[in-house]
């Protein structure tokens, strides 16, 4: 057994480290080929870690809040397991752990930290059962891949039973994620935020963003709420049976978004400096796995001080003078989310949005019609440049808004043509496999 | 002139983009100085037909389904009256399962509307593909995005179209959706309307025809919505 794990490790690190060198992401890969070689390296190498397994799991935020409890616990002086490239189904899990292994086939590790995407759960808890899970919302994501959010749910649902003792540290402002928690039996501990940020949503926003799980999955009856955060997240309670938001463990309050992100939690003061509401919940996020494991976090101020989303979350570039801040957007939640933050920078701006419909992106992009792309009508958007193999459908989404686009298919001559005639504030806006080649073309261009 | 489009119970049923058939008839009446209104009902509204001129029936999941037909039932005559008296229906996914008169799940049967003569039974796996049909009522081949458990079939009816890429109705007898005096059901969203700009035409023509007596649809720039729609045909067939 020992000497199979020693080649799936060796061989594994190989063919990344070919990979890398030709300019591929060989991560999957390498851990399809080690799981082929040594079926067991996963259960193996998992039970090695000495203290504590944490999971991510959810629609929006997964990589972000992963990457920043990560650092919120080698802060601590540990060592550790992560998927930061945000390969996240049983093979880019496998690859985490195989890639962390010494050359003597053994891990050397105190946590892991594995964001897991929700419908590989259940291939990938045969194999380690996680001490935590970290679950941040259920938006629709996918649907040609899932079905539908229901079947999601009934994923988590089942994998939460496979690992009875996991404590479950849930968003308690999402109906779909508290339910979930709340009914599963497992331990759980909420985070959320119980003050009502935007007074004044604007009329489309309430009337027309998408909200899922409007209906109290307990009894049916219509969920009432004091408030909207964003989607179907806030404030909430079923008029008709005992479901209700939970009592929140960890509540961010006064949030400041004048200047980057500012709240306090447990009466600590949290200071971000870049944008979107929706990180305050990735920082939350991270922050109560952290503190639920009996993490002191002492030194979170200087985590998130030096803390870069990077990998295409809010990632800013600098280009022949021109800021570019790159920004991954794959659902309609997380599209909206992308909007506010492009919109909470005041100053003219060109936007770039890269579609594609690869089997990892879904190959179903009728969600592009559940954005709420009219925002965009403002005098500060100077410019909207279609992009990417779904170009042409989003040219359409523009047009039936009453917003003209320029298409321009091919996405590093998208790029340059802003650089070269924009107002040197660009966004660009991608969906996920845009996500990788759009950022190696940002890279080289920076270079 | 003016038309009225009723979106019945967007809460539940709004899976697949179908605010995006909602927008699409709204702009093509709008770009033609035809006023439209959308009127949203919720579950527990009264939907007076005489009012509506459209009916979208949209998509949602087998659970969602299943609470909007408890409600149907309350319905079902009005909707049929309508129907029978030519009111437009654009029913989606879903929304066209629940027009025929029932959906056999694994967790029991759905009862439909009975508005058209059909039946939907739940088979595996689901049925997800970018689709292609034709039909010679429209220039353009109808392209779009399906994705249901379901298998539909329609006996001796019209169908909206031929398959000539992806699965339609059943996977088995080519045939996709279904046309029944004004009511046109179909699997394909993407959604519909936008990128086959000829049945939006379509449902707004006959939507005037039936409340005007006549209908003279002024032409649109259409290039956009072709070019997005040829892309799919070109890669696809």
């Amino acid at each position: 057994m020992r000497v199979r794990r020693l080649i799936a490790v060796w061989t594994a690190k190989i063919v990344s480290t070919v990979c890398r060198l030709s300019g591929r992401q060989g991560v999957t890969l390498a851990g399809r080929i080690a799981l082929k070689i040594d079926p067991r390296i996963l259960a193996d190498l998992s039970s090695m870690v000495r203290e504590k397994i944490f999971v991510v799991c959810g629609t929006n935020g997964k990589t972000t809040t992963n990457n920043l409890l990560c650092s919120a616990i080698e802060s601590e002086g540990k060592k550790l397991v992560c998927n930061h490239t945000g390969s996240n189904m049983l093979s880019g899990v496998t690859a985490a752990f195989v890639l962390a292994a010494g050359d003597n086939g053994k891990l050397d590790a105190d946590y892991a930290c594995i964001e897991i995407d929700e419908a590989s759960t259940l291939r990938i808890f045969p194999h380690f059962k996680p001490d935590y899970m970290v679950l941040t919302n259920l938006f629709r994501d996918q649907l040609d891949r899932y079905g539908e959010i229901d079947i999601t749910m009934d994923i988590l649902d089942r994998a939460m039973k496979m690992a009875p003792e996991m404590t479950v540290i849930v968003n308690g402002d999402d109906a779909l994620s508290a339910y979930l928690a709340m009914k599963s039996g497992n331990p759980y501990k909420t985070y959320g935020i119980s003050e009502q940020v935007f007074k004044e949503q604007s009329s489309e926003q309430n009337g027309h963003e998408i909200r899922e799980g409007r209906f109290c999955k307990n009894c049916g009856a219509r969920l009432e709420y004091e408030f909207y955060h964003y989607s179907q997240i806030g404030t909430y309670h079923c008029p008709n049976c005992e479901f209700a938001r939970p009592k929140i463990d960890f509540d961010a309050s006064h949030i400041d978004m004048s200047n980057g992100l500012k709240f306090e939690v447990e009466g600590r003061q949290m200071e971000a400096d870049y944008r979107g509401f929706y990180n305050i919940y990735n920082i939350l996020a991270a922050y109560s796995a952290a503190r639920t494991a009996g993490l002191a976090l002492a030194d979170f101020d200087d985590v998130l001080k030096k803390f870069n989303p990077q990998n295409g979350r809010m990632e800013q570039f600098v280009i022949d003078g021109t800021q570019v801040v790159l920004n991954l957007a794959k659902n309609p939640a997380g599209f909206n989310q992308n909007i506010s933050a492009v919109m909470e920078d005041e100053k003219p701006k060109d936007i770039i949005i890269v579609i594609n419909d690869n089997a990892q992106d879904g190959t179903d992009i009728s969600w592009l019609w559940d954005v709420d792309f009219d925002r965009f009508a403002q005098e500060s958007i100077r410019s909207i440049t279609v992009s990417g193999i779904r170009c042409q459908d989003m040219r359409l989404r523009m047009k039936y808004v009453d917003i003209p686009s320029e298409l321009i298919a091919d996405v590093r001559s998208a790029i340059e043509a802003r650089i070269k005639d924009g107002c040197g504030n660009l966004y660009v806006l991608v969906n996920y496999t845009a996500l990788f080649s759009t950022r190696n073309i940002l890279v080289g261009m920076q270079r | 002139m003016k038309i009225t489009i009723g979106h019945l119970y967007p809460d539940l049923l709004n899976l697949y983009g179908d605010r995006g058939n909602i927008q699409c008839m709204r702009k093509r009446c709008e770009w033609r100085g035809i006023e439209a209104e959308v009127r949203e009902y919720q579950l527990t509204d009264s939907i007076d037909f005489s009012n509506l001129d459209i009916v979208l029936l949209g998509g949602g999941s087998d659970r969602e389904q299943m609470l909007v037909c408890e409600k149907l039932k309350t319905i079902q005559k009005d909707f049929r009256d309508y129907v029978e008296a030519g009111g437009v229906v654009i029913a989606v996914c879903g929304g066209y399962q629940l027009l025929g008169h029932y959906y056999d799940t694994d967790d029991g049967r759905i009862e439909g509307l009975s508005l058209v003569d059909l039946y939907t039974e739940q088979g595996s796996p689901r049925l997800i593909s970018n689709i292609v049909i034709e039909n010679e009522l429209f220039e353009q081949p109808i392209v779009g995005f399906e994705n249901h458990g379901g298998r539909t079939y329609i006996g001796d009816n019209r169908p909206l179209g031929k398959v000539k890429f992806g699965y339609g109705n059943n996977g088995k007898d080519g045939a996709e959706g279904i046309l029944y005096k004004n009511v046109v059901g179909t699997y394909l969203h993407g959604p519909l309307l936008p990128k086959n700009p000829g049945v939006c035409d379509y449902l707004i023509r006959n939507a005037l025809e039936r409340k005007y007596g006549k209908s003279e649809l002024a032409p649109l720039d259409d290039s956009q919505e072709l070019e997005a729609n040829q892309y799919i045909v070109g890669r696809f067939c």
